[in-house]
């Protein structure tokens, strides 16, 4: 059963088209990732997903209601104000307002959501740390348990393990693989990282060229792709 | 101590513009604190500024269509009122929306909404010579005139204020901390930042009727930058930003008071000193205690 299905779908800015004519389709459970040069379209792929971007042609389905089930979007840590007086435990309830009416209050449920997802991804002792001083591998986590919160059905991450060490890397990726194994979630990961990926992910889509084709990892790694794709990391 | 046991006492003179000081000096950070997290600090410049031009704006059609002023009627305040909401709204709702297709020269629009709102405001004046000195008294910030009517309105109006960004806190942290969140979320992005806006105008434009521009955006600044600099967790934030404004506004109404000073500059003084402290505290503490994160 598919969680994600696009149809020649066209994705792209303003009236220019950065991509064309992407049909692929996710299936629950799956683990899988968007690969591809720097530049390819691989983050306009995903804000397109999950609707940041409008879609300019094309149809995109997804296997359940968005109301029902909000997506879990992770997004490059970069993007986020450190100014803000903010707790991890804060910044993770955040999460549970996709399923909160503005005059629903944050309650025990919410607040068990967050401590539930923080232990999950290991933060739970550093709750009430300042989420501005964690280090890129911590909020990366942070930000991993904060779309658990909102209890997805498809958890989508930009870049997860960009700026962040190998041991970090490694502690995200093994978190990722716990929640596709043990809990089923389905993730759809952005990364150039290809090494990572390998006996982790099931299947990959290669976007280059205004184009995304579903490829196998193995079939990746022994292509002249994977040196490009590295050689722009 | 004595000034305060004078100043607490339930028949005092001044109680109406105590009273609206605490008020200004409460509300204002509590919306403050967006302008300083979303890095729109010049913004609490201008509009105030705006607000101005906007009392200036709505005198001068006063004359130019009904006459004469007649000096300290309801006419007036409501024409003032009117033109400092409708200027400061007008300028917030065109400034955030042409904030979203390009934040390289955010700063440089803000400035010349400053430069071209303070420019108006003295050409207003200058076209209504039998309005002007009620607007200066406007434009000065009325807290000494406050009445118990005014006081009233201004209760009502940030009373709204105070339970809007209460009961939204949720949202408004969202679309400010993380705008592409609330979008992935459904969140109606636009709909709440136009709410947030809209109240920072109404703050800024019954700020700056009541207190004037300098103390709207001394309030809108200081106590939240203080705040900030003591606080991790965005509801003590924001209690803290909205108690040292209050705290502020009533040391420096006494200070006013005792001393025979101007109050607007005495509530704004008193707030630039408590951030002066917090920030050797702050820097004091790191340097005696290093940080571990």
């Amino acid at each position: 059963m598919c969680v994600l299905r696009l149809r020649d779908v066209r994705l792209g800015y303003g009236t220019r088209a950065i991509l064309e004519h992407v049909s692929l389709e996710i299936a629950r459970g799956e683990f899988v990732a968007l690969l591809g040069p720097n530049g390819a379209g691989k983050t306009t792929l995903l804000r397109g997903i999950v609707g940041l971007i409008p879609v300019m042609g094309g149809t995109l389905e997804y296997g359940f209601d968005r109301a029902e089930s909000p997506l879990g979007y992770v997004p490059q840590r970069e993007s986020l104000d450190p100014t803000f007086p903010l707790t991890v435990f804060e910044v993770v309830l955040m999460g549970t307002y996709a399923r909160l009416t503005p005059l629903h209050r944050v309650g025990r449920r919410q607040r068990e959501l967050a401590s539930r997802a923080l232990d999950l991804v290991g933060l739970g002792p550093i709750a009430e740390q300042r989420f501005a001083s964690l280090s890129g591998g911590q909020t990366q986590r942070a930000l991993i348990a904060r779309a658990l919160a909102a209890e997805p059905s498809l958890l989508l991450l930009d870049e997860p393990t960009a700026g962040v060490d190998a041991e970090a890397t490694a502690t995200i990726m093994a978190v990722l693989s716990r929640l596709n194994r043990d809990e089923g979630l389905t993730v759809l990961l952005v990364t150039h990282q290809l090494r990572m990926l390998r006996g982790l992910v099931s299947a990959a889509f290669w976007v280059q060229d205004g184009r995304v084709t579903r490829r196998r990892i193995d079939e990746l790694t022994a292509s002249g792709a994977v040196v490009e794709a590295q050689a722009d990391r | 101590m004595s000034t305060v046991l004078e100043v607490l006492r339930p028949g005092f003179l001044l109680r109406d513009a105590l009273i609206a000081s605490i008020l200004v000096g409460t509300v204002c950070p509590l919306i403050g604190v967006y302008f300083v997290l979303r890095r729109m600090i010049f913004l609490g410049v201008a509009l105030p500024q705006l607000s101005a031009a906007g009392i200036a704006f709505a005198l001068l059609i006063h004359r130019m269509a009904i006459g004469p002023h007649a000096h300290g009627d309801a006419t007036d305040s409501m024409l003032a009122r009117l033109g400092a909401t409708g200027f400061t709204l007008g300028g917030i709702l065109v400034l955030a929306a042409l904030e979203r297709r390009g934040r390289e020269i955010v700063e440089a629009r803000i400035g010349m909404v400053y430069a071209v709102a303070g420019a108006l405001t003295i050409l207003f004046l200058a076209a209504d010579p039998w309005g002007e000195a009620q607007i200066v008294n406007l434009l000065k910030g009325e807290l000494l005139a406050a009445t118990e009517r005014s006081l009233a309105f201004l209760a009502l109006v940030l009373g709204v204020v105070i339970l809007a960004v209460m009961v939204f806190q949720k949202e408004f942290l969202l679309v400010s901390f993380d705008r592409d969140l609330a979008v992935v979320f459904g969140k109606n992005v636009t709909a709440w930042d136009t709410l947030l806006y809209v109240l920072c105008g109404v703050t800024i434009s019954f700020g700056v009727l009541a207190a004037g521009p300098l103390v709207t955006f001394g309030f809108l600044l200081a106590p939240p930058l203080a705040a900030r600099l003591v606080t991790r967790r965005m509801l003590t934030f924001s209690i803290a930003s909205a108690a040292i404004g209050g705290l502020s506004a009533f040391v420096g109404f006494c200070a006013a008071y005792r001393y025979d000073m101007p109050l607007g500059p005495s509530e704004v003084a008193v707030s630039a000193v408590v951030l002066l402290v917090v920030v050797g505290f702050t820097r004091l503490r790191r340097a005696l205690i290093p940080q571990t994160a």
